[in-house]
């Protein structure tokens, strides 16, 4: 073995410093709406209320639904809104917005990847609600309802790259939505249906057991579930060993599907264009 | 008042061309945001799936009151769209000036400037719900009743005007960025489920702080026969009145308030 192999790591190293710098952008952006972050806490915090006082009706008798004990719904429905104030993110209304204003010209004429740009700006932003608006969150949900703690350190490991995943697999999931605004022109009635769809098809509302049989089959097939049931069961520990491997496996594939999804929409979507004003 | 109507409908008109310009992406806003109203019930339906009742309650009622706060919250979403943004656009960008020059009442304009006509699928699915649902539950509806059904819808649509306009003239003294709109925006989920489920705080804030009970919940008892909240459902149009009238009130001082931004 004489030849010379040299690795050419330069294109792998140049976009993750592309990557990085619109990951700041998207950082400072939100450094800007900061005050905006009180309010959501306190919207978090309805929403669990909301859920909390319902389930506590549900379970009155004290009985047990598809394994779950109130305290076990509880957290998971406090888990649950706490990771989305992390995974959530708006690419899809950012660039409807931006198909709206005719900006989608400048993303067009930039030298990166255009879905890299968008998802390392949410990326960028999701870091900073990480620090502002998730970790806060948790700490008040902690101090008014009995939460349970993870179900270990596995368990932990595994939820936290679990949510790392589920933030890539929504960000991969609008972007394709979000491309659907270049021939639609303007799509916020499809983003709010979206919205609606993935709130209850991801497990936040409900665990995806509750539900009948025959969807539940679908929705093992769909990527919605790998959002919110699957890395809360993790944080429950209801998934262990093997299934918590191919757990975040199936997320994995997922995330490279969606991108690759994403990235095909995105080309036949710019193949013929129109611009607003300008 | 006669001049008010007619500037309404030109309003009105005028506005609908303007979203026709984009005549596909307005029936798919329409049938996107219908789909997400019977989504938004999935909850409750899933839920029932796996209880019998919630709270004495059955999956029938809970679909009658479900259907029913759509019904003016519907009509609501239709002539709100302007409070959301008024801070940002009114206020700050000083269009408010424009408004003053006009010889017509301010809240007129602001309210029918603009309006977000897709939400009418929102009265026209929680009529079809509704339908089925007091179908499903049974029981005989006096004339009595079906005159009733307008009158609070129309009650909880005055109801909801009334906190988001207090809400939204808060932004005459304050440039307001915070945002103290989405949190009591969230709220309005609180009234899709009988009231007695939550803690006596919470009943209490949602009759008489934020009456959003009033707007769904209370009327919804009437139609399915609990006695026992008779006096809150006839306290529905003196709720309206009352907070109307102080919505009202608190514009007229903020308006009065109101020095332009200068630009």
């Amino acid at each position: 073995m004489n030849g010379r192999v040299k690795l050419d790591f330069q294109p792998a190293v140049r976009a993750l410093r592309v990557f990085g710098q619109f990951m700041r952008v998207g950082f400072v952006n939100t450094l800007a709406y900061r005050l905006r972050y009180y309010t959501g806490i306190v919207t978090y915090f309805i929403y669990v209320a909301v859920y909390y006082f319902i389930w506590k009706a549900i379970f009155e008798h004290g009985q047990k639904i598809e394994g779950f004990d109130f305290s076990q719904i509880l957290t998971y429905i406090a888990v649950g809104w706490i990771i989305r104030s992390f995974y959530f993110n708006n690419i899809d209304q950012d660039m409807a917005q931006q198909v709206i204003e005719g900006k989608l010209a400048m993303d067009l004429i930039k030298p990166v990847n255009v879905q890299s740009m968008y998802v390392a700006q949410a990326f960028g932003e999701a870091v900073f609600r990480l620090a502002l608006l998730t970790a806060p969150t948790a700490l008040v949900l902690l101090l008014v309802y009995p939460l349970r703690w993870p179900a270990g350190w596995a368990s932990f490991l595994a939820f936290f790259w679990s949510v790392v995943l589920s933030f890539f697999i929504v960000a991969g999931i609008n972007f394709a939505v979000g491309t659907l605004a270049i021939r639609l022109q303007s799509i916020l009635g499809l983003l709010r249906a979206k919205y609606f769809l993935l709130e209850l098809f991801s497990g936040l509302l409900l665990p995806i057991s509750f539900f009948p049989h025959a969807a539940q089959k679908v929705l093992a097939v769909l990527p919605f579930q790998y959002i919110s049931y699957v890395p809360v069961l993790l944080y429950l520990g209801k998934l262990r060993g093997l299934a918590m491997a191919r757990a975040l496996g199936v997320q994995l594939f997922w995330v490279v599907a969606l991108m690759a999804l994403g990235h095909a929409m995105w080309r036949w979507s710019t193949r013929k264009i129109t611009i607003q004003g300008g | 008042m006669k001049r008010h109507l007619r500037l309404f409908g030109l309003y009105f008109a005028q506005y609908f061309k303007v979203r026709l310009a984009y005549k596909a992406d307005f029936f798919i806003a329409f049938f996107s945001s219908m789909a997400a109203s019977v989504i938004g019930f999935g909850f409750v339906f899933v839920l029932f799936t796996k209880i019998p009742r919630l709270q004495g309650w059955t999956f029938n009622e809970i679909l009658f009151l479900y259907a029913f706060s759509l019904l003016p919250l519907g009509f609501f979403n239709v002539i709100s769209w302007n409070l959301y943004e008024f801070g940002d656009l009114y206020i700050i960008q000083g269009r408010f000036d424009r408004i003053l020059l006009r010889p017509i009442n301010t809240l007129f304009q602001v309210l029918f400037e603009k309006f977000r006509i897709e939400s009418l699928q929102e009265v026209v699915t929680g009529l079809a719900v509704l339908t089925i649902a007091a179908r499903r539950v049974g029981g005989h509806w006096t004339a009595a009743d079906y005159a009733w059904l307008p009158v609070v819808v129309l009650c909880g649509s005055v109801i909801y005007l009334s906190v988001f306009l207090i809400l939204t003239a808060v932004s005459f003294w304050f440039e307001d960025r915070v945002g103290i709109v989405p949190p009591v925006f969230n709220m309005l989920t609180f009234g899709r489920y009988p009231l007695t489920i939550y803690n006596v705080f919470i009943q209490f804030m949602l009759s008489w702080i934020i009456p959003f009970g009033f707007a769904s919940f209370y009327p919804t008892t009437h139609f399915l026969h609990r006695a026992q909240f008779n006096a809150y459902f006839h306290l529905v149009p003196v709720v309206a009145a009352g907070f109307f009238s102080l919505a009202c009130i608190i514009w007229g001082r903020g308006v009065r308030n109101y020095s332009s931004t200068g630009s």
